[in-house]
């Protein structure tokens, strides 16, 4: 390109612009734009992935992390998770790299078109593998998988994120998480999810203020003054609140799995209060994952949680646009 | 088995080829006399200069005192331009913002330079313990803004976006569109070879890698800081 092209363009580079260039506040595809957000999520695992403690051995290390895992597990998984343990220990630099490098190609995969799909692939079996061998399945053997401490398990968020925000053209009606799966599944998906996470609030340990108070303490070692102030009131709130506050998030999880089949306004009223909801979780006694004790490969689950909410905030249909599509009223201004 | 300190000098040398090559667009930009994104050459320069020497502490230079004021300018520079960018094009995310952002970190990792885990972060004439650490919900904050910038950059529709914003309607379809678009006088040119290497130089997927992997870095020094 010669300096004069560069300095005043000339008519047919112009043309090129503004065909090319989205106009300010034009509504953007919704469905990639949770999909970016996702790639953000996985793109800080994978650094954090290269924690320089993950790069160790022993107890405080990466293997001594997965090793953990293991007890109290059924033999069955307990096995396989040592197994996995024993090979993280004996070449922690290699394995942890390749994890982390896995997690970088998703991450950077997810943004372009042509890699998505086999990046949100990688990101579902991924995942998959992770919650089994890296969260002990999610404590889910124990009868500790509550969703306060982001039972069934943080990691399966992504992998059912992969599979609601698969690419497929079409509109974002009556929700996002629709135009990958479909609405039928995608409503089955959701009363899956709260059914779930409904039932784990009141089952096992998770209605009990003991095992409640010592999910928040033990969480707490580490944290900044703050957030351990924060872990204080939570953990003596649970000790002397935490059935009733089980069986309320569980009453929250059934009322907001069978929105999905009522009206879009009491739809969006139960998205915002679960968003709010597991925002606090998230802050008050997952410690934000443990990430600011630097322990964490993850967030754990109030993000995602979020996340999977704003999937299925109902959208109403808006006016058709010029190729004869349905231009959602989602609109996102161009950055 | 010590901390992998390969890791830290590759992230030291990504920081340096981000200097190098925003010292080279920078070059090309006054050799054009096209001052669009400038301001954001320089600073990627200083940072990665800067961000080089927080992960190699043999790499570091020049007092904490002149790096903060530099970065405190750059700081100022982009507030006011973001400030200017919304009052000429109405409510928006100014792309100069998340470079104001960048230089207020990198303010903070030099006046709280040691966190829990302490490696790599020893800045040459820093004095760690007079200003305590850095609150860890600041830094995770950061942190995840930059990995944000990271993804949405490569992944906007502006190819470039990272260095011209996407308000430069008249800045060249080769900066902005993404395409490289095929100019016959290039190839006529006498000094086709140059020209080609400086064209290269600006491509908008460079500018824009060179941004991921600052942002990397600087979100990876943050985490490291908790």
């Amino acid at each position: 390109m010669t300096d004069t092209a560069l300095a005043a363009p000339d008519a047919r580079n112009v043309a090129v612009e503004e065909d090319a260039l989205p106009r300010l506040g034009q509504s953007r595809d919704v469905q990639r734009t949770f999909r970016l957000v996702l790639a953000t999520i996985w793109l800080t695992d994978a650094v954090l992935q290269i924690q320089p403690f993950m790069f160790t051995r022993g107890s405080n290390g990466f293997s001594g992390m997965l090793h953990s895992m293991a007890s109290g597990n059924p033999g069955f998984v307990a096995h396989t998770i040592t197994w996995n343990a024993s090979i993280v220990y004996h070449d922690p630099v290699l394995t942890n790299a390749l994890f982390a490098l896995i997690q970088f190609v998703i991450a950077f995969g997810i943004v372009f078109p042509r890699t998505v799909r086999p990046a949100l692939a990688l990101s579902i079996v991924w995942a998959l593998g992770v919650w089994w061998f890296g969260e002990g399945a999610g404590g889910v053997f124990l009868g500790t998988a509550t969703p306060f401490g982001g039972g069934p398990g943080g990691v399966l968020y992504y992998a059912l994120l992969g599979v609601l925000l698969w690419p497929r053209q079409g509109g974002d009606e009556p929700f996002v998480a629709a135009r990958a799966v479909g609405a039928r599944a995608a409503r089955l998906l959701w009363v899956g999810v709260w059914g779930v996470l409904a039932l784990l609030a009141v089952v096992g340990s998770g209605r009990e203020p003991q095992a409640l108070h010592d999910l928040v303490t033990k969480a707490a070692t580490g944290q900044p003054g703050w957030l351990e102030h924060l872990d204080k009131v939570s953990s003596a709130f649970f000790l002397h609140h935490g059935t009733p506050t089980a069986v309320l998030l569980a009453v929250l999880c059934v009322l907001a799995g069978a929105s999905v089949y009522l009206s879009p306004h009491f739809m969006r009223l139960m998205i915002i209060i679960v968003a709010v909801a597991f925002a606090v979780i998230w802050v008050a006694v997952q410690n934000l994952g443990g990430i600011l004790a630097g322990g964490a490969t993850d967030p754990n689950s109030g993000p995602l949680v979020v996340l999977l909410a704003l999937l299925y905030w109902p959208i109403v249909s808006g006016s058709r646009s010029r190729q004869g599509g349905v231009e959602p009223r989602f609109r996102v201004a161009g950055v | 088995m010590g901390t992998p300190s390969w890791l830290y000098y590759l992230f030291a040398v990504a920081m340096l080829g981000v200097a190098a090559y925003s010292s080279g667009l920078f070059g090309r930009s006054l050799k054009t006399s096209d001052p669009v994104g400038r301001d954001i050459d320089v600073a990627h320069f200083v940072m990665g200069i800067a961000m080089a020497g927080m992960f190699v502490p043999h790499w570091a230079f020049w007092p904490a005192w002149f790096w903060e004021a530099v970065f405190f300018t750059l700081t100022v520079w982009f507030v006011v331009r973001s400030l200017q960018s919304l009052q000429q094009y109405g409510v928006h995310v100014p792309h100069e913002g998340i470079h104001a952002v960048m230089s207020l970190a990198m303010i903070l990792m030099y006046l709280y330079p040691m966190g829990a885990t302490g490696a790599a972060m020893s800045m040459s004439g820093s004095s760690p313990s007079s200003h305590g650490i850095l609150d860890p919900g600041v830094g995770l904050l950061l942190a995840v803004t930059f990995f944000g910038s990271a993804i949405f950059t490569l992944g906007s529709s502006h190819k470039g976006s990272s260095h011209h914003g996407t308000h430069r309607r008249h800045r060249s379809a080769y900066a902005t569109v993404g395409a490289p678009v095929t100019m016959p006088e290039v190839s006529a040119a006498p000094n086709t070879i140059v020209r080609r290497g400086l064209d290269i130089l600006t491509m908008p997927v460079l500018e824009d890698l060179s941004h991921v992997v600052m942002c990397i870095g600087m979100g990876f020094m943050l985490i490291l800081m908790l």
